[in-house]
Formats: structure tokens, C-alpha cells, sequence
């Protein structure tokens, strides 16, 4: 029996529709959890607004708040600081994930435990990942003044939480022990998927192990490396908890990354319409930034 | 380029054997193909000869070298990979001088040989694309030319032109061939394909279950085949297989062969009789019409292939051999194969007279599997 023409969704010139037809749901959902929220905050950004409340008639268009902020000491240090916790967590997270990629990538005997182990700081939630680490680093009795007078590295305990510097590195630690299993995990993926002869082919041509780590290894992982850069880079852009439970952003406003500064302006100092330019422009800076390394990951795979 | 002598190289994973004793001694500038069925250990051996597993016993020496605890990249080798195993990440030249390279070899001498392979193997015009933009016979030729700018002491070659379809693979055969004429390096090369191995080898080393059967040339491979496993693998199709007894006749030796009773070919008879053999013959030693050694049968089935016909004949019950001997299939136990050259044309269920020469026969023994001369 010959079917509708219009209906008959398996028709090569219909096979489209129902991609779309499935795509629906998820494309209202997304709209109505993100894109809503979105234009709310955009245009939030646009008015003189305390408390939003979405019952209240539109405030009048103004751009002050973008000009305030522009002009504000505090956003351009919130800038640097967290332009430094993004380079440097993400520098350090490809370090040790990689590193212990590659270890826990040979076989050996224990090698399932040596795994669970390096994935294990992914697994603990982020908030008591913080409070464990807010009590190593505590000044009084913690274990890391401890440690470090043990081993005479310093000789009078050092208050971590007070110094701007110490605090900084604190909140790098953290992030960095949080982030690396994920970047590990990735990694590890990414090597188990690089056949075992392009190794072979390469020791036959004489390649040392830090040449195949150079010219085979890190080429293979490319796709992978740009995909998981971008994570951790939005990871560490946006996250808020371990600075916020951590330090709370200060000392000195040494920690207040763009997150905790949005945050401490829409609900410390209700200033919402304040706080939504700054989401703004972080969103603006997440997509240029994610666009440029996605689009500089080598297509040669 | 030099001589490799493999002196009873064992290998063991765990508690399983894979090679068991294996010793070979290649002459300079000789290609010898390693041949048997898939798991007989072909791949392995090859690997313990470029030092990418580590042989359980025995030494490996190339060249009066002793290189069996030598890295991969000392031994002064090259291989050719079943999938090629190009770096995807880099172009056909860089591919092609990368072993060079990690050699510290300078850039214009890298570049000179690249091109001069490139030239030799016709690939010129490919040498700044990525492997994933070729096709697969010419990732085939670019893995060869990997090989070749590394003038090596020898070639190892893993089945590489299985991955290519039937004519090009017959091509390529040939080219790999031509190319061992021209530059005259030693090559083991590993195939489970008997038709590369009879075409291409200077000599042939037959393997099952990790032993040799048989290191000899594909003539004599063919005339005089050591065992049933030999005699079963090389020929296609391969050969016939009855068994028989075999009983003293006067001076000689004779067997019951579709009711006859035929002389066999044998120097040593009186050890002979009474036993238990099987009688091998070749499908193409079998003629159409009347012979010395006529019987008639009804096809089962006659396949045609235009310049020759395979007749296939259910095998008398008494020739059959017991299940599981040989360990090929069951329909060659069970069947006999004719191959006729210009046949003529003939209706598939009438009667048919085969022949054949007793002279053409082999004879093997039954419980061990040796051949009987
Ligand atoms: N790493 C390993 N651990 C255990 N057994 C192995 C290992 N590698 C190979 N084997 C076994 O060794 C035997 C020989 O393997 P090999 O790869 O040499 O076979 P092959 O002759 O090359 O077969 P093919 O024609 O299918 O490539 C097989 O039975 C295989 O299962
Ligand atoms: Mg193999």
C-alpha cells in the first residue's frame, strides 16, 4: 500500500524531519531552563534593578550599569584574578592529569586500584572537598603548617587564610585537586584509543619514549586535549563554590573571581541589574574564548 | 644488509606455548615467507624478530650480531604493519622520513631519500597529504616507503596486503616482488595465504601451533610436502586425501585405490606393508576420460571457472579418513576434488571417468602424518 508522501518519514527527502521532530523536546526544554534565564538576565543588565522581581514594570533602558562596571576597580581585578586561576589550575590539571594518565595507562599489578585512586577527588562533592582542605590549611592546627615546619621549609606557621598570596595558592591547590581526575579520566580514554602498532611502527623507527610521548602520544590526544581544555577552562571560569566555601573571595579581594563577584552583588548587595552586566560579560568571554581553542584544535584526526 | 639466524626462539604467554623451538638461518638478500593458519604463531615470531616481544628463549642474531636484548630501533630493521600503522597526524613525507628523523639524520638527506623512494614506488605526487586523504593501496605503498628510506638490514613484513581487495592485492604482490629484485634486502615476510607465499618466496617456512612443518622452496614445497599439514595447505584446492592400507607385492608396494590395486611410488617398501597410510593426490593430477588408473564416479557438484571446472565427487566410505585427523573441514574429508584444464562443457549429473598416474601419488602415514618416499 503506498504511504502519504507527506507523511513517510523514511523518504530520503524527509529523513530531516525526523531528526527535528526528536530534537523538539530537548530544543523547548533548553529554551525555557537557559535561554529564558538568559534573556532575563541580559535584559536585566539593562536596567537600574535592586531586587528583580518579575511582577515589577520595566525600568527605563540605561547602560550605567555597564559603564560602572567598566570603570570599577573591582571588575577589572575580579578580571585578572580569574584570568590567573584559569591558567593556572588548567596548567596544573594537564600536568598531573596526564601524568597520571600515563602511568595508570601501563599495565602493571594494581593497576584498577592505582585508577580508582586518581579519580577518586572527582568523586567527593566540591563543598566537602573544601571543608577537608579548609582544615588542612587551617592556621592553628592544621596539617599542611605542620608539615611544612616538619620539613623546615618555614619556620613560624603560616596564616593561609589572612595572606593574599597564601590564600590565592590555596584556592589553586583545591581547584587543581578537584579538577585533574576529570582531565586524567579524559586522557586516559583518549591513550586507550591510539593503536598499540602506531607505538610499534615508532620504536621501530628508533623513537625514545619521550619521542613517542612528543611525536606520537600528545598529536594523538590533540581532539581530546582541546576538548577537555575547554572544559576545565569553563569549569574554573564559572565555578563558585571552593573560592566561595573556601574563602569567601577574599583576602582583600585577592580569590574574587567573576563568579564571586556576580554573586556577591546580586545577593550581598542586591544589585541585580549590577550583577546580570557582569554575568553578561563573563558569558560574552566563556563563548569567545571556547570558540577560539575548539576552533584551533588541529583537524587532522 | 645481512643474514639472520634465529636460533630455537621460544615463546610462552602464561602457561601457553606459542613458539616452540624455532630456528632459521636467512641467507643475505633471501625473502623468506612464514606461512600457516591464523594463531599458529606467525605474528609473534616476527614481533621477537624486531624486538617488540621479548623471546621466552633461544638468541636472534643479524648480520653475525647478536641483537635478542637489542631495542627495537637499534637492530637496524624495518616493518610493514597489517593496517599500515601510518601516524595520521603527519604527511606521507614526514611519515616516510620520520624514522630518519629520530635518528638525527639531517634534513636534505632526509628529504633526498624520501623522494627517491617516492620515485621508486610512484607516490611522488602524494607526499604532502595526510594519510586518511589515500587510498588504501597507496597507504600500502607508503608504508613500503617507510621501510625503504631506512635502507635497513632487513625487511619484516605483517601480512601486508591483506587489507587490500583481490587485484590489487595480485598487483601488489607482484610490485613487492620486483622491488625485492631491485633492492635486494633480506625480507621475512608473513602471510596465511599460500597462493603469496608460493609467488613471492625465495624459500618457505610452513608453521603450525607454533613448530615448523617444513622450511624448503615453493617448488619443493609442492613436489614434496613433509607431512599431511603441508601437503594439505599448499595447493589450491588443496590435495585429495584417502585412506587405505597398504600391502607387499612382490617387490613393491601396493594400496586399494576405487578398487584397483595401484602401485605407489614408494622406495622403501618393505616397511610398509600391512600399514595403515593415506594416499595423497593433487586435483589437478586427476585427468577427464581414461588413464592408467581409471574409475567413474557422478559428480556432486562441477563448479566452472571457464578455463577449468572443479568436479567434486563424494569420497567411497572406505577412503574416508576418521573425523577430526586432518583438521581441515568435513567436506574435505568427505569429498574428492577434480580439476579439469579446458574442460569440456558436460551436464552435472551424468557419469564421469576420471584417471590418474600412480607415479603422481603420495603417500603418508596414517597415525604420525609423514610423508613416505
Ligand atoms: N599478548 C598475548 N597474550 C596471550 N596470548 C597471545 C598474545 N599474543 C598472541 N597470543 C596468542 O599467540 C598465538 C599466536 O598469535 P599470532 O598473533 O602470532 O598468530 P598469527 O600466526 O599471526 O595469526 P594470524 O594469521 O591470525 O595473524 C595465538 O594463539 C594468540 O592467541
Ligand atoms: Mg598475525
Amino acid at each position: 500500500m503506498p504511504r502519504s508522501a507527506f507523511l513517510d518519514l523514511a523518504r530520503p527527502s524527509r529523513r530531516h524531519w525526523l531528526g527535528y521532530l526528536l530534537l523538539a523536546p530537548a530544543v523547548l526544554l533548553i529554551a525555557l531552563i537557559i535561554v529564558y534565564p538568559l534573556f532575563v538576565s541580559v535584559d536585566l543588565s539593562f536596567q537600574n534593578v535592586n531586587i528583580a522581581r518579575l511582577d515589577q514594570p520595566r525600568r527605563p533602558f540605561t547602560t550605567a550599569n555597564y559603564e560602572r562596571l567598566f570603570a570599577s576597580e573591582d571588575f577589572w581585578n575580579a578580571c585578572w584574578v580569574t584570568f590567573k586561576l584559569v591558567t593556572i589550575v588548567s596548567f596544573f590539571c594537564f600536568l598531573l592529569g596526564l601524568g597520571t594518565a600515563l602511568l595508570v595507562n601501563n599495565r602493571f599489578k594494581g593497576q584498577a586500584l592505582a585508577r580508582l585512586l586518581v579519580a577518586l577527588p572527582w568523586a567527593i562533592p566540591e563543598v566537602i572537598a573544601v571543608v577537608i582542605f579548609a582544615w588542612l590549611f587551617d592556621s592553628s592546627f592544621g596539617l599542611m603548617n605542620w608539615l611544612f615546619i616538619k620539613v623546615g621549609l618555614v619556620d613560624q606557621t603560616i596564616n593561609w587564610f589572612s595572606s593574599p598570596d597564601a590564600a590565592f595558592a590555596v584556592v589553586c591547590t583545591v581547584m587543581v585537586w578537584k579538577g585533574y581526575p576529570f582531565v586524567s579520566i579524559m586522557m586516559l580514554a583518549g591513550l586507550q584509543s591510539i593503536p598499540e602498532d602506531f607505538y610499534n611502527a615508532a620504536k621501530v623507527d628508533g623513537a625514545r619514549a619521550w619521542q613517542r610521548l612528543i611525536h606520537i602520544t600528545i598529536p594523538s590526544l590533540m581532539p581530546v586535549i582541546g576538548v577537555t581544555l575547554v572544559l576545565v577552562m569553563l569549569w574554573v571560569f564559572r565555578d563558585f563554590s571552593i573560592i566561595y566555601v573556601l574563602t569567601g573571595g577574599g583576602p582583600l579581594k585577592a580569590t574574587q573571581s567573576l563568579s564571586i563577584m556576580t554573586y556577591e552583588q546580586a545577593f550581598g548587595f542586591f544589585k541585580m541589574g549590577y550583577a546580570s552586566a557582569i554575568g553578561v560579560i563573563t558569558l560574552i568571554v566563556c563563548v569567545i574564548a571556547s570558540r577560539l581553542m575548539i576552533a584551533r584544535a588541529p583537524d587532522n584526526i | 644488509m645481512a643474514g639472520i639466524r634465529i636460533d630455537s626462539v621460544t615463546k610462552s604467554y602464561g602457561g601457553l606455548t606459542v613458539l616452540k623451538a624455532f630456528s632459521l638461518d636467512i641467507a643475505d638478500g633471501e625473502f623468506v615467507v612464514l606461512v600457516g593458519p591464523s594463531g599458529c604463531g606467525k605474528s609473534t615470531m616476527l614481533k621477537i624478530l624486531a624486538g617488540l616481544e621479548e623471546a621466552s628463549s633461544g638468541t636472534i642474531a643479524i648480520g653475525e650480531r647478536d641483537v635478542t636484548d637489542l631495542a627495537p630501533g637499534d637492530r637496524d630493521i624495518a616493518m610493514v604493519f597489517q593496517n599500515y600503522a601510518l601516524y595520521p597526524h603527519l604527511t606521507v613525507a614526514r611519515n616516510m622520513g620520520f624514522g630518519l628523523k629520530m635518528r638525527g639524520t639531517d634534513a636534505a638527506e632526509i628529504d633526498r631519500r624520501v623522494n627517491e623512494a617516492a620515485k621508486i614506488l610512484g607516490i611522488g605526487h602524494l607526499l604532502e597529504r595526510r594519510p586518511r586523504a589515500l587510498s588504501g593501496g597507496q597507504r600500502q605503498r607508503v608504508a613500503l616507503g617507510r621501510a625503504i628510506v631506512r635502507e635497513p638490514q632487513a625487511f619484516l613484513m605483517d601480512e601486508p596486503l591483506s587489507n587490500l581487495d583481490a587485484k590489487l592485492r595480485v598487483h601488489t604482490r607482484a610490485e613487492i616482488s620486483a622491488l625485492h629484485k631491485r633492492l635486494r634486502v633480506t625480507t621475512i615476510y608473513v602471510t596465511h595465504d599460500q597462493t603469496e607465499a608460493m609467488t613471492m618466496a625465495d624459500r618457505i617456512v610452513i608453521m603450525k601451533d607454533g613448530v615448523i612443518q617444513q622450511i624448503a622452496s615453493p617448488d619443493v614445497m609442492f613436489r614434496e610436502p613433509a607431512n599431511l599439514f603441508v601437503a594439505g595447505f599448499i595447493g589450491s584446492p588443496g590435495m585429495n586425501f584417502l585412506k587405505t592400507k597398504a600391502q607387499a607385492v612382490g617387490g613393491g608396494v601396493t594400496a586399494k585405490l576405487f578398487g584397483h590395486d595401484v602401485k605407489l611410488p614408494i622406495a622403501n617398501a618393505a616397511a610398509l606393508a600391512g600399514r595403515e597410510i593415506v594416499v595423497g593426490l593433487r586435483p589437478e593430477h586427476i585427468a577427464a576420460g581414461a588413464g592408467q588408473v581409471s574409475f567413474t564416479v557422478t559428480p556432486r557438484l562441477i563448479e566452472s571457472l571457464g578455463s577449468e571446472q572443479y568436479v567434486y565427487v563424494d569420497l567411497p566410505e572406505e577412503h574416508r579418513r576418521d573425523a577430526g585427523s586432518g583438521g581441515e573441514d568435513e567436506s574435505r574429508r568427505t569429498s574428492l576434488i577434480a580439476r579439469l584444464i579446458n574442460p569440456e562443457p558436460r551436464p552435472p549429473e551424468a557419469t564421469l571417468t576420471l584417471s590418474f598416474d600412480p607415479a603422481r601419488l603420495h603417500v603418508f602415514d596414517a597415525a604420525s602424518g609423514e610423508a613416505i618416499r
